[in-house]
């Protein structure tokens, strides 16, 4: 890569057009500001050219992906499958991190709101607010639907799915331990 | 929007002439000094500067960091100064 102080001032302006940098024209006093912004867009290596197959073929492959998760893991990947719905023109990086962490702060909300074991309401509310996920199967199911092994993600989809188990066994549990009446009965 | 400074104020009220560079607002003369060494020895001159960069903001404030050591305010400063003053007069 040639250095960039060799470039003419031509070239650094098509630089900055390629990696969508705004700018002014390129004279003495601006030509170090442009020649810095290059050197960090070409450092966090920004595509600088972008190419849209590549980008368009990860997208349809992560919607797909998606599709496939709900039933199993219902809220978390929900949520998730309708960050990717909203916004498909983000980088594949910004996309696994920023699903990663919808789906994780996602699941919790959703897990306080219902307190003591309406299950079924858990899945209502996600469904209603995306119909393209309308069929919410039960969650003991166990629907073993191929996951696409993606170890691209910040916490391990097995994890998840623990750790989903286990909240709802420790749901499980304090509600059989509420549905005891007979004690009252008995004060009474 | 912050309140804006005397100096701001000054600045924005006339056409600047041959003001020097110390008079923008967030400059001051430590600032100011090594804008001189630059060449920027007049107000006209950043203000030259401001339109070259087609009065973005945050290519201005960058250029100001790069050419003077400025932190976050001043470049603020400078730049609210010098758009007001462009949308005056300009």
């Amino acid at each position: 890569m040639s250095s960039l102080s060799n470039k003419s001032a031509q070239e650094i302006s098509d630089l900055l057009d390629e990696y969508g940098i705004k700018h002014g024209p390129v004279v003495e006093t601006t030509r170090n500001l442009y020649e810095k912004k290059l050197k960090e867009a070409m450092a966090k290596g920004k595509r600088a050219k972008p190419s849209p197959d590549k980008t368009y073929y990860r997208e349809e492959e992560e919607e797909v992906t998606y599709v496939y998760r709900t039933p199993t893991r219902s809220e978390g990947s929900g949520d998730s499958g309708a960050y990717v719905r909203s916004r498909p023109e983000w980088n594949e990086k910004d996309y696994q991190h920023e699903t990663s962490y919808s789906s994780y702060s996602k699941s919790k909300p959703e897990y306080s709101r219902s307190n003591y074991g309406n299950e079924p309401d858990m899945y209502d509310t996600p469904s209603t607010y995306r119909s393209t996920y309308a069929k919410s199967p039960p969650m003991k199911s166990g629907q073993d639907v191929p996951d696409a092994p993606k170890s691209s993600r910040l916490i391990p989809l097995w994890l998840q799915f623990v750790f989903f188990l286990a909240v709802a066994a420790f749901l499980y549990l304090v509600f059989s331990t509420m549905e005891t009446n007979e004690p009252l009965k008995g004060i009474k | 929007m912050s309140s804006t400074s005397q100096k701001h104020k000054d600045f924005v009220a006339e056409p600047m002439g041959e003001k020097p560079v110390m008079a923008l607002a967030g400059i001051g003369e430590v600032l100011g000094k090594r804008l001189e060494d630059k060449g920027f020895d007049k107000a006209y001159v950043v203000l030259g500067q401001f339109l070259v960069l087609k009065k973005d903001e945050e290519l201005f404030r960058d250029w100001l960091k790069d050419t003077c050591g400025a932190n976050v305010k001043q470049q603020g400063d400078c730049y609210g100064c010098l758009k007001e003053w462009c949308d005056a007069f300009l």
